[in-house]
């Protein structure tokens, strides 16, 4: 899900954001607020996680890439780092402990199916993968915005000259992937039963590793992306140990961008 | 003049290096994520010469630059033919691996009773030479500008003559350098050995400066500032990284009124900044008004 939401924002503005790890943190953060401060279920938690999420994204889309649409990719960039600092800071200013309990997504044991035991938790975030995966098929291929989307990420210049209002559409299309990003972060958050300021560097960095491996700007190479992400690192860290697995998902990454196979060549949503 | 300032002057000199580092590749047309590994590079190879085989300074530094060019190098090499966010990527998985190649690395040896050297995560203590041969704060600062001086003066040099002139070409359009006669593999390739043995500079004077280093230091949080600092300082001059470094480390650092905050002013102006100007302060535009006028 992260690398679906980074690919969304990808794909459409050819801007990589460096602030959408944070702004989901920043979303976590605010849950964490709202679960300490008042009684609140999980179902407001996980609404308030996304709302916070899409907040800190539209301000990251209105200063960082609204303004850099045609100028360089680089500023846009250092922009989005520098707001990526300033939520740290603000959530480290709001919450200053260095951890933090989550509420829990399911209390009670793992599932038994014969001889494998499956978390619960787990299951939840597959169905809500499979959930928003279908989501954001009908909206991109079965609606009239997506059908502005897919034209912007074409050629935003024709897009633009058909009447479609491009700057509209990158906002929206900002605040979708906010919102994914958002319940990304809550599931996270809520299987973890913690959060750290490390979570937005986190995000971020699997988010674009995800894309990469997926290929840059194609949604079903980034759902693809996540999956062999997540079972590379499993077998690895199984085998291996932490630091070795961080090290090969690196190793993968660099030699998979020297090599560029043919597959992450792929730029288009379709 | 006090500790403190003492503290922040050597802190600006330092960090200069590595956003000068950035600076140039960002003159190349190359954005790197991946500087804080050579300064790493730099920071280890410069300990190890002084506190683990007894040499003296000057030639760890020596030492060090070669093993940021070379290690610098051999991460351009495989990634010369990718471009903007892809190169942008390929410096940050390689910069990443260096860290995690500092975590793994264990290498110890007994010097005066004492276990020296490179210990994993638990970081590399007592690179002391400064501190051995009687080098008083005051004369690290002066040696660490004197070099910055050094490297900028370099820079100067580059970019009024016809090097500079190639390099920039090959920022503005490759495939057009290309075509006129420009071999682009070869001189991007000497641009990044070149940046790697500025970032190793700068580390391992930081080595020497903070006698205690570990990988956490060259996280990408490094690296970003310093392509930070060449953005919002200006792309038109060496100066502009430098300037940028002092608004941050200077001026932000030292403000003790806007303590906890910090971050939050310093992200929001260079956001604001980027809007206004989206190649820093001292951009080409403005060097070439200021040279107008000025000669």
């Amino acid at each position: 899900m992260l690398a679906l939401g980074f690919t969304l924002i990808f794909g459409v503005l050819r801007r990589a954001n460096l602030a959408y790890g944070p702004a989901i943190m920043f979303g976590a953060y605010a849950a964490t607020w709202t679960s300490m401060n008042f009684q609140a279920g999980l179902l407001i938690l996980a609404v308030v996680t996304i709302a916070a999420a899409v907040l800190a994204g539209a301000y990251v889309e209105r200063l960082c890439f609204a303004p850099h649409r045609k100028g360089p990719a680089a500023a846009a960039m250092v922009a989005s780092f520098a707001l990526w600092m300033q939520f740290e800071e603000l959530a480290t200013l709001a919450l200053p402990n260095h951890l933090y309990a989550f509420p829990a997504l399911y209390e009670g044991g793992p599932l038994e199916l014969g001889r494998f035991t499956v978390r619960i938790d787990a299951l939840l975030i597959l169905l809500a993968t499979v959930v928003v995966c279908g989501l954001l098929w009908w909206i991109l291929y079965r609606t009239r915005f997506g059908v502005a989307v897919r034209a912007v990420i074409d050629d935003p210049k024709a897009a633009g000259l058909a009447g479609i209002g491009v700057p509209r559409v990158f906002m929206l299309v900002f605040a979708l992937a906010s919102a994914i990003g958002g319940l990304a972060g809550f599931l996270i958050a809520g299987s973890q039963e913690q959060v750290t300021p490390m979570l937005g560097m986190w995000s971020t960095l699997k988010g674009m590793v995800a894309m990469m491996l997926g290929g840059l700007g194609s949604l079903p190479g980034a759902v693809a992306g996540g999956l062999a992400l997540g079972l590379i690192e499993a077998h690895a860290g199984w085998f291996l140990g932490p630091q070795l697995r961080d090290f090969l998902v690196y190793l993968l990454l660099f030699v998979l961008l020297a090599l560029r196979p043919p597959w992450m060549n792929t730029r288009s949503v379709s | 003049m006090d500790e403190y300032a003492l503290g922040v002057l050597t802190n600006i000199g330092l960090f200069s290096f590595v956003a000068l580092s950035a600076y140039l590749l960002l003159i190349a047309g190359e954005l790197s994520f991946g500087q804080q590994a050579f300064f790493g590079v730099g920071a280890y190879a410069g300990g190890i010469a002084t506190a683990m085989l007894g040499l003296t300074l000057p030639v760890a530094v020596v030492i060090a630059m070669l093993c940021g060019a070379l290690a610098a190098a051999l991460v351009g090499l495989p990634t010369l033919r990718l471009r903007g966010l892809y190169f942008a990527m390929t410096t940050l998985a390689a910069a990443e691996m260096f860290r995690i190649l500092f975590e793994l690395a264990h290498w110890q040896l007994d010097v005066e009773g004492e276990q020296v050297g490179p210990d994993g995560s638990q970081g590399f203590r007592g690179i002391r030479w400064m501190l051995e041969s009687g080098v008083e704060p005051e004369g690290f600062v002066a040696i660490v500008w004197l070099l910055l001086a050094l490297v900028l003066a370099c820079f100067f040099v580059i970019e009024r003559s016809k090097l500079g002139a190639t390099i920039r070409a090959l920022g503005e359009d490759p495939t057009l350098a290309g075509t006129v006669g420009i071999d682009v593999n070869r001189f991007k390739l000497g641009v990044v050995a070149a940046s790697g043995a500025l970032a190793a500079l700068g580390g391992a004077l930081f080595a020497h400066h903070n006698t205690y280093i570990e990988p956490r230091n060259f996280d990408i949080m490094l690296g970003v500032h310093s392509l930070a600092y060449a953005l919002i300082g200006g792309l038109g001059t060496a100066f502009g990284p430098l300037l940028g470094v002092m608004l941050d480390i200077g001026v932000l650092e030292s403000s003790r009124f806007l303590q906890g905050y910090r971050m939050i002013v310093f992200g929001g102006l260079v956001a604001l900044l980027l809007v206004w100007r989206p190649r820093g302060i001292l951009d080409e535009r403005v060097v070439h008004w200021l040279r107008a006028r000025f000669s």
